[in-house]
């Protein structure tokens, strides 16, 4: 016997909790994905709801991702000028290198964190919400599929809009650096706009990501809300997890699916 | 005729029901009491498969009903409507429109039809004239009314009440049990009402059952609650703080 009490977790099982849980959580997510899918697949979805899910997603995160993209784009260009000039005073790949990184990874990156923060957020909360004021079931009690009628709008709307917000926030954060080169150091608006570094294998990898954020957002961010229990603060605890677990899945999708790409194309 | 069998229920470490068995006969009004988190309300989520048990059986009109699939439900939760405690209208769409729901999800009815009868219903509960403000726009007391006028639209036999009268006024309050006593008197409706409030409970209630420690503590008519002799029953119906109640 070593005196401890036989009731407090031993190290292994502690260690092993939040493995439990993100294993848990995964498969719920898988689960609801796959319904999801199922119900799209198999019913009409409501058109009045996709078209609000359609705005709220798309239109209303504009401003934000255009001026976020935006201001990138000056700072972008303004630090790459600032080495260019240190290093080898010849700006003529500035526009052409930056470009590059913006179609393949800036710009679907940061657009899908800006979405996973302001649409995650805002998914999380208004599902919870339903969750702990009973309006899930009520739902249910009429018939209607919460996953039909909650889940789905905003996972047809996710994926095209995440690439809508992607390819505006591109041009404009490429503007913003042109603007930068040109007034910073005079680089010629035909030096910079230069496409030769964009390939297509880029341009894919660009709408792959986008498509694919636009459409994990929803589904993760449903799913924090659908687990909300307790009162206001499980809805808190519910958008907090949204934005962490939608967040992370940016990252980790960021990375399948460059190095599937790279695999490809080498 | 509503029958629970020996219904258990855990959440995580907690077994909320610990072999609940009651039977609620067709046509009464009846009242489940018990202190908060006892599991009024889980228990009778699960008549209309809103939870489901761990074990344990669950007959409606002498028919299991306990393992059916989320589908096989729909046809109870016409027969069984719901009015749940926070009045649960969708906050995206106006009075008349919540009313609608049920009517175009449970019998196809299209927009117009079901907004015609929608209208019918609220002028029940006398909202008719407010059908067309969004759910933000009414206090607690004409909200609760409108999520009634929604559960009745089907015409159900069995109307389940979660803690109908909690945050109303007295008026509002009184409203609500008549609207319940008129059903049962009128329509033969059968209501279970999770309630702790005595007023109501004393004036129109036909049976009581108290859930204490997971199971069905006392189950009888309104004057078998008053005269019962278990100290925990009358702790609990005359609200005293100190007893043999473990909470």
């Amino acid at each position: 016997m070593n005196g401890k009490d036989s009731s407090e977790p031993m190290f292994i099982e502690r260690l092993g909790a939040p493995l439990g849980d993100l294993v848990r959580t995964l498969r719920e997510i898988f689960v609801l994905l796959g319904r999801t899918v199922r119900t799209v697949a198999s019913e009409r979805a409501d058109r009045r709801e996709v078209v609000r899910q359609l705005f709220d997603i798309g239109v209303e995160s504009l401003l934000f991702i255009g001026v976020t993209l935006g201001v990138l784009g000056v700072i972008s260009l303004y630090q790459g000028c600032t080495q260019l000039e240190r290093v080898l005073p010849d700006f003529s790949r500035a526009g052409a290198t930056y470009l590059a990184t913006l179609v393949r990874e800036f710009g679907p990156v940061i657009c899908g964190l800006m979405v996973a923060t302001r649409t995650g957020s805002a998914i999380a909360a208004q599902v919870g919400s339903m969750v702990v004021t009973e309006q899930v079931d009520a739902l249910r009690m009429c018939n209607t599929d919460p996953v039909r009628y909650l889940v789905v709008p905003r996972f047809l709307a996710g994926g095209p809009m995440l690439l809508m917000l992607t390819i505006i926030g591109v041009c404009i954060s490429f503007l913003g650096g042109m603007l930068t080169a040109r007034i910073g150091w005079e680089v010629p608006y035909s030096t910079y706009v230069n496409l030769t570094m964009v390939h297509s294998h880029d341009v894919v990898m660009g709408v792959l990501k986008s498509l694919s954020f636009g459409y994990a957002i929803p589904i993760i961010a449903a799913h924090a809300g659908l687990s909300a229990h307790g009162g206001s603060e499980g809805v808190g605890a519910a958008t907090t997890r949204s934005v962490v677990n939608c967040s992370f899945a940016v990252i980790v999708l960021d990375f399948v699916i460059s190095s599937s790409v790279y695999l490809v194309v080498n | 005729m509503i029958e629970f069998q020996d219904i258990h229920k855990r959440f995580g470490e907690r077994e909320i029901l610990q072999g609940v068995s009651l039977r609620v006969p067709e046509g009464t009004v009846q009242f489940i009491i018990g202190a908060s988190g006892a599991g009024k309300s889980v228990l009778v989520k699960q008549l209309v498969g809103l939870i489901r048990p761990d074990s344990g059986r669950i007959l409606l009109d002498g028919e299991e009903i306990t393992h059916l699939s989320e589908r096989d439900f729909y046809p109870i939760r016409k027969k069984c409507a719901m009015v749940f405690q926070h009045a649960t209208l969708f906050d995206s769409m106006s009075l008349l429109e919540n009313v609608a729901l049920p009517l175009r999800k449970h019998r196809n009815m299209n927009d117009a039809e079901a907004a015609g009868h929608a209208q019918g219903m609220l002028e029940l509960v006398q909202m008719g004239e407010m059908a067309h403000r969004m759910p933000a726009d009414v206090g607690d007391g004409l909200r609760k009314r409108v999520a009634i006028a929604r559960a009745l639209t089907l015409e159900p036999r069995v109307m389940i009440f979660d803690e109908p009268t909690t945050a109303l006024d007295p008026m509002a309050a009184s409203h609500v049990d008549a609207l319940i006593r008129r059903l049962a008197e009128e329509q033969g409706v059968t209501s279970i009402v999770v309630s702790h409030d005595l007023r109501s409970i004393f004036s129109i209630a036909d049976r009581v059952a108290m859930i204490y420690q997971g199971r069905i503590r006392v189950d009888g008519t309104t004057d078998a609650i008053r005269h019962s002799e278990d100290p925990v029953v009358q702790q609990f119906i005359q609200g005293q703080p100190e007893g043999p109640m473990e909470l």
